[in-house]
């Protein structure tokens, strides 16, 4: 008790349906924050559940002495993302801790384990299950990997923490977050994974509207985030254009050395000629896409019902 | 038992204003106080901003209002203002309930000036979208207190000023009410003035008079020791959970609050209720509250919060320290939640014997006293 760490540390917890879980997590983490850090905040994103999470969370923050504990309350469902962003923009501590899910299948001291583990100059520090991962998650991780170029493999993780100098180097950016981990993974300062032994849990704890959001979430990373969308359209475009060409010229050819039926050549040439400004138009269209794309980053990005400070 | 022209109960700012406008008129006014000196409380500590508006950008009748006292209070109290420092309002980009657009144009309707400026130059990057140098001033409680007791004491058979009386109970008469206290001593009047602010339902309970409808936050302002650099500029990160920074009066300190953690704790009951009341040793309890800043229950400080909010805004080239904390109840009306609205209720409870009771917004409010002051006359 005695050498609490002086740094303000913020916990930043998704809540979505969790009310089974919720109170567990939440006590365990309440007392992680009091008996390490002298101050301390967490807050709970709570991202328009439909159970009875909020009371949950309510009742758990009772036992909180010296940290304080608030609640978002999103308006609609937003998705782990951006609710998580809510969550991290509201708090105020040196550190940040991001817990992506209330399953507890750590051993609370990985909590420590990570944060001292950035004090030696990592300014995000991730913890990973060690399990094997999802064929779908591995599968996406790969893709990602392979059609972008990021120095730090990402993997799937289940809490992290954040430096105060990396969040406001990405809030700098200006830009929204709509994948999280791939800004981190992109934001030039120095990261780490610790891996941690799975102590039971209470195994998956995603309900349908998080799971469809997660699958969303990949697609929509993958053609934000990677090269992909645009190498496969760039690729195709040129195939097609070159094929056009080919025509173009295998005509001309047929209709000097042989006597092709009469208008041939005329359709033939005319078919070439257009798909090939066709897929030069289409081109500058997905050029012009990925721009917007750009430019719809900077829009607001989440509406919040309102903040409940339940302690302290 | 003796009869006076009006009984003021209470000796903050709103108390002691009513005592001098009456007692220039030459009536017999007597103040009641249950500390041992005036202005110990909200009249003392808060931001100490006198407002021209800027802070209600949700609620254009409290701004006008505020604006329209603004040059009045600055001239008459001139003696007791702090004009010397830049106050530099921001919305913050995140989390506001108005943006720095929606700002500058209420401002605009409002009729009061404000400039923008870059948010870079005061602002860690990103965090605020609009930044603006305003005009507002800062006074000094404490000079103004010792102006009203050097003013009062030039009417000494008009007015008396009673400290530490501890009313027990307030009586209706066919002509008059007649005040009750711990000292046994009864003072009888056709004309109450309740000017209580957070102890204002604990009066009416007693007379038995509809109570406002408010809850109570225990509050803290923190005073700081500030660098060169922050000496002359107040800052308020406004409308959402944000924080101030700002000097208080002409003290050489600023004060630190943050919309947060300022509140300790709360209680939404009709008369104060809090748990650190069983602390106190009966100093404070839900019939008579005590002056938490001279509390022995009072709680320990939040200023490693609101410090680290004001951090996470601030440039690095600000810094501040700690220095000493204030605490103080602050009644807010309920009606005020949505629009944030800080308006200054007088009601009257009864006519002939008159019983009136003000709950006040704003330091320059108090000018709205005058119309009820002189009602009857």
């Amino acid at each position: 008790m005695a050498n609490r760490e002086k740094n303000f540390a913020s916990a930043v917890v998704y809540v979505h349906n969790a009310e089974k879980r919720i109170k567990k997590f939440l006590k365990m983490l309440i007392g992680v924050m009091e008996e390490n850090f002298e101050h301390s905040e967490i807050i709970c994103v709570n991202d328009s559940s439909t159970d009875e999470s909020q009371k949950a969370i309510k009742s758990a923050s009772t036992t909180a002495t010296t940290t304080s504990v608030s609640v978002v309350n999103m308006s609609y469902f937003h998705g782990l993302e951006l609710s998580i962003n809510a969550g991290v923009d509201l708090s105020i501590g040196d550190f940040v801790f991001e817990f992506d899910n209330t399953n507890l299948d750590f051993d609370p001291a990985v909590i420590m384990e990570i944060y001292r583990h950035s004090l030696k100059g990592y300014d995000i520090v991730s913890a990973s299950p060690e399990k094997k991962e999802r064929f779908s998650s591995k599968l996406f991780y790969h893709v990602f990997a392979h059609y972008s170029d990021m120095q730090y493999k990402m993997t799937t993780e289940s809490f992290r923490v954040l430096s105060r100098r990396v969040i406001n180097r990405i809030s700098s950016m200006n830009k929204t977050v709509p994948y999280r981990k791939a800004i981190y993974a992109n934001c030039g300062l120095k990261t780490d994974n610790i891996r941690y032994k799975v102590v039971s849990g209470d195994g998956d704890s995603m309900d349908g509207q998080e799971k469809s959001y997660r699958s969303g979430l990949a697609v929509d990373s993958l053609i934000l985030f990677t090269e992909m969308g645009y190498s496969f359209a760039k690729t195709m475009t040129i195939l097609m254009m070159v094929m056009s060409l080919l025509m173009i010229v295998y005509s001309v050819v047929i209709y000097v050395t042989s006597t092709p039926v009469a208008g041939w050549t005329t359709t033939i040439l005319f078919l070439s000629v257009a798909f090939f400004g066709l897929f030069g138009i289409l081109t500058i269209i997905i050029k012009y896409l990925q721009l917007l794309v750009d430019l719809v980053f900077k829009r607001k990005y989440y509406s919040f019902e309102g903040i409940e400070k339940l302690t302290k | 038992m003796e009869q006076f022209d009006k009984i003021i109960i209470g000796a903050g700012l709103y108390g002691l204003y009513s005592a001098m406008f009456c007692a220039r008129k030459g009536q017999h006014i007597i103040v009641l106080e249950c500390d041992p000196s005036p202005f110990r409380r909200a009249t003392y500590i808060n931001q100490a901003r006198v407002h021209q508006g800027y802070h209600y950008p949700r609620s254009i009748s409290t701004a006008m209002k505020s604006a329209g006292y603004f040059e009045r209070f600055n001239k008459d109290y001139a003696f007791c203002i702090n004009k010397e420092f830049d106050q530099i309002y921001a919305t913050s980009s995140q989390y506001s309930w108005s943006d720095g657009k929606q700002f500058k144009e209420f401002c605009k309707a409002a009729g009061i000036p404000c400039e923008e400026l870059y948010p870079g130059n005061y602002f860690k990057k990103g965090m605020c979208d609009g930044v603006f140098r305003t005009r507002e001033y800062t006074y000094d409680a404490m000079i103004l207190k010792d102006y009203f007791l050097d003013e009062l004491a030039k009417h000494p058979t008009e007015v008396q000023i009673k400290y530490g009386i501890n009313i027990t109970g307030i009586e209706k008469h066919p002509d008059a009410y007649v005040i009750n206290t711990a000292e046994g001593i009864f003072y009888k009047s056709g004309f109450v003035l309740n000017a209580t602010y957070a102890g204002t339902n604990q009066i009416l309970d007693m007379v038995g008079f509809e109570k406002f409808g408010i809850k109570y936050e225990l509050c803290e302002i923190i005073l700081c020791d500030v660098n060169e650099k922050l000496k002359n500029i107040g800052f308020t990160v406004m409308d959402g959970p944000f924080f101030s920074i700002m000097p208080f009066g002409k003290t050489g300190f600023h004060s630190l609050t943050s919309v947060t953690f300022t509140p300790h704790t709360t209680s939404y009951d009709g008369v104060p209720t809090f748990s650190c009341q069983e602390k106190s040793n009966g100093y404070c309890s839900a019939f008579h509250l005590g002056n938490c800043n001279d509390c022995p229950a009072k709680p320990v400080t939040a200023f490693p919060y609101m410090a680290n909010m004001a951090r996470k805004y601030m440039l690095d080239d600000y810094s501040f320290e700690y220095r000493t904390s204030l605490f103080s109840m602050k009644p807010i009306l309920m009606s005020s939640e949505i629009d944030d609205s800080r308006p200054t209720v007088i009601r009257k409870y009864s006519d002939g014997p008159t019983f009136l009771g003000v709950l006040s917004g704003k330091i320059n409010t108090v000018y709205d006293l005058d119309e009820v002051l002189s009602d009857g006359e």
